[in-house]
């Protein structure tokens, strides 16, 4: 099918207009909702909750005999609020580390759910229920009704992550002062993660119980790379996320019998690794043109403080020239004098006065002087780059403490 | 403000028998602390000593085992209005994406209570606070382009927006440049001026005379704590210290010539006479 054929059949498809609908709504809720959960660093969590979401799925079928969308979700939704229970429990009640606790939450409850759909499976009235769908997700069998509980439900989510916009952000960022503000912040933790809870199993029909957390983790951290601002980072996760859904069920719904869950996935992918490459000050690219920056401006001090020494040696103006061969020496014959030179002379505060030749000027001498200065921290020289105020590490999210001391 | 007579004031904080343990371990043991209203107080003990644990058991983030903690004469749940907390630094995620007046405004969500949004009035009160603290130009800066001295400050101008009149700061000074250093003292001369009470975690020993009124010293149990005259001695630091004293020489602020005789202290003139102007 041709782009052009894709996009008719977007508008007038019926089927895969509510395909569309229904996955770009779960996509903007779980990429939305998923921030809370990346920031918090609880992006396991969602994981775990996907996965403890199939036992309830399986009983909920067994107990009611019914495959309809709201009893399915209501199912998943109580297990897996059981299971983030259990997490929490055994955090709080045993020495067990929370990546250990979600491990195993996670695996125990996703093997008691397989177990179950092994058995309904088996069963001779359920042979049609395909409740396996729910493993990997398959966005073609989303009907009209369950892409109305996904935007409905949806809805009521960001309209309470709205309300409680403050709250949440005080929860995510200093947990602690909250606390001493007055508000009870493990009732509003509850919130929080009912809310995750509510996104993630709503999207379990359409991108199955293995990747859904991919949904919830992968657009925040893309959004996470281009901006500063959370409500930003919230509405840009939301959008990507939508998009990622749209894109992966559609490509899912046309391309016969793909399931959806791995074609969301790899869409969400997609816009993670572009993320992280390209995205403004925190991307690799800039980060590797940074790095450079900076590796040029520190050779280029070191040089500048040679001439400075040179000229405090000659105890004048500094209007006695060096050669070039003189400074390599100076600090062992490292490679780039000349262009270090090159970059001093740009910002006047070396001069060329014959061929090979350089001397210090007095804007360079008053440079090299701030320089010698012992760390304070505002009269330093980077201070006056204010983009480069604290050079960033690596990936950044280690290092926090960009002015600690060692 | 008018203030009353010193012996009428309820104390700022009064902590009874306040014992805290994590598992077996107790981490305060039966803790009795009176806090004067109106003075700067120092905490200062070795590490393990349970200086935060004290500060988070006041403000209930922390279970008391046992114990009683009163402020201006309340149980905290009725007062907590009146007291502010600068948590430790280091503690904080800086990398969460918001900007300094953002981190300021939070100080203004007690007050708002539940939903409200900071307005235009609260914006005006944090601008307000980052200029006592030097920090205006970087109002619109992200938190993780702060250095360490100006993450110090950034917190201290969220607690100022609290409008408390009790501040509990966790190490303000700890790891910041000389500037912050002076620019927080100043501040807190400022608060105690207008009859705040400050109480700091501390660990420059010898900036305790210079800075701080009262001291309380600490090693899981209360060693000593009073006026910094009284209770900043080299007896009560070897107390709490446990014996390893050759770094506390002269930090005290007395002179011993020969058998470590205290020869009274140097009087560092800031000491508020009586019950302040």
């Amino acid at each position: 099918m041709s782009d052009g054929g894709l996009f008719h059949a977007l508008l007038f498809d019926y089927t895969l207009r509510t395909v569309a609908l229904g996955a770009g709504a779960l996509g903007a809720v779980a990429g939305a909702l998923g921030c809370f959960a990346v920031l918090r660093r609880q992006s396991l969590l969602g994981d775990a909750i996907s996965h403890a979401a199939l036992p309830g799925i399986g009983l909920a079928f067994l107990l009611t005999g019914s495959r309809a969308t709201p009893v399915l979700v209501l199912g998943a939704a109580l297990a897996g609020w059981v299971g983030t229970l259990f997490v929490l429990g055994i955090v709080k009640h045993s020495r067990i580390p929370e990546d250990s606790a979600l491990g195993i939450i996670l695996s125990v409850f996703f093997g008691i759910g397989l177990v179950i759909l092994t058995f309904v499976q088996r069963r001779p009235t359920a042979a049609q229920a395909g409740l396996e769908t729910f493993l990997f997700g398959q966005a073609a069998t989303l009907m009209e009704r369950d892409v109305l509980l996904i935007v409905g439900v949806g809805a009521v989510a960001l309209l309470l992550l709205a309300l409680f916009w403050k709250e949440f952000k005080l929860l995510t960022f200093d947990r602690e002062f909250g606390g001493t503000l007055g508000f009870p912040m493990v009732r509003i933790d509850i919130l929080l993660t009912t809310l995750l809870v509510v996104g993630i199993v709503l999207g379990l029909q359409t991108v199955g119980v293995v990747l859904m957390s991919a949904l919830v983790v992968a657009p925040a951290a893309a959004a996470r790379q281009w901006t500063n601002s959370l409500s930003v980072m919230v509405v840009l996760a939301g959008v990507l996320g939508g998009v990622a859904g749209v894109t992966g069920a559609l490509v899912s719904a046309t391309g016969g019998g793909v399931p959806t869950g791995p074609t969301i996935v790899l869409m969400a992918s997609a816009i993670v690794v572009v993320s992280l490459l390209v995205a403004p000050r925190r991307g690799l690219a800039s980060e590797v043109v940074r790095r450079f920056r900076v590796r040029r401006r520190v050779r280029a001090d070191v040089v500048l403080s040679d001439l400075y020494a040179l000229a405090a040696q000659h105890g004048e103006s500094g209007e006695h020239a060096h050669s070039v061969a003189v400074l390599r020496t100076m600090h062992g014959g490292q490679a780039g004098t000349r262009r270090s030179l090159g970059v001093l002379a740009e910002r006047g505060w070396a001069r060329e006065v014959e061929p090979d030749r350089w001397a210090i000027t007095l804007e360079g001498m008053e440079r090299a002087r701030t320089l010698f200065l012992p760390g304070s921290e505002e009269g330093g020289p980077k201070a006056h780059d204010a983009g480069e105020a604290a050079p960033r590490t690596g990936s950044g999210a280690a290092e926090m403490r960009p002015g600690g001391a060692p | 403000m008018t203030e009353a007579e010193p012996g009428t004031l309820p104390p700022a904080i009064e902590v009874n028998d306040l014992t805290v343990a994590y598992g077996e371990q107790p981490v305060l043991w039966d803790i009795d602390l009176t806090i004067r209203q109106g003075a700067l107080t120092a905490i200062v003990g070795p590490n393990g000593a349970g200086k935060t644990t004290l500060i988070k058991a006041i403000l209930e983030l922390v279970p008391r085992a046992a114990g009683r903690v009163e402020v201006l004469g309340h149980p905290y749940r009725e007062a907590r209005g009146e007291v502010a907390y600068v948590p430790q630094r280091g503690s904080m995620d800086w990398d969460f994406p918001t900007s300094v007046l953002d981190l300021v405004l939070m100080g203004t969500y007690g007050r708002l209570g539940w939903i409200r949004r900071p307005g235009r009035r609260e914006r005006k009160e944090a601008m307000e606070a980052l200029e006592k603290v030097g920090m205006e130009a970087f109002a619109d800066r992200q938190i993780s382009q702060l250095s360490g001295g100006q993450q110090q400050r950034v917190f201290l101008a969220r607690a100022l927006v609290q409008e408390a009149r009790i501040h509990l700061m966790d190490e303000p000074f700890q790891g910041v440049d000389a500037r912050t250093e002076k620019a927080i003292v100043e501040v807190l001369r400022e608060l105690r001026a207008r009859g705040d009470t400050v109480v700091c975690v501390h660990h420059a020993l010898q900036t305790v005379r210079e800075y701080f009124d009262e001291v309380a010293l600490l090693n899981v149990r209360m060693i000593a704590a009073g006026p910094v005259d009284q209770a900043f001695t080299e007896e009560n630091l070897r107390l709490a210290y446990g014996g390893r004293v050759p770094f506390l020489q002269g930090v005290t602020g007395f002179h011993h010539d020969e058998a470590g005789a205290p020869a009274g202290p140097r009087g560092t003139g800031f000491r508020p006479t009586g019950g302040g102007p």
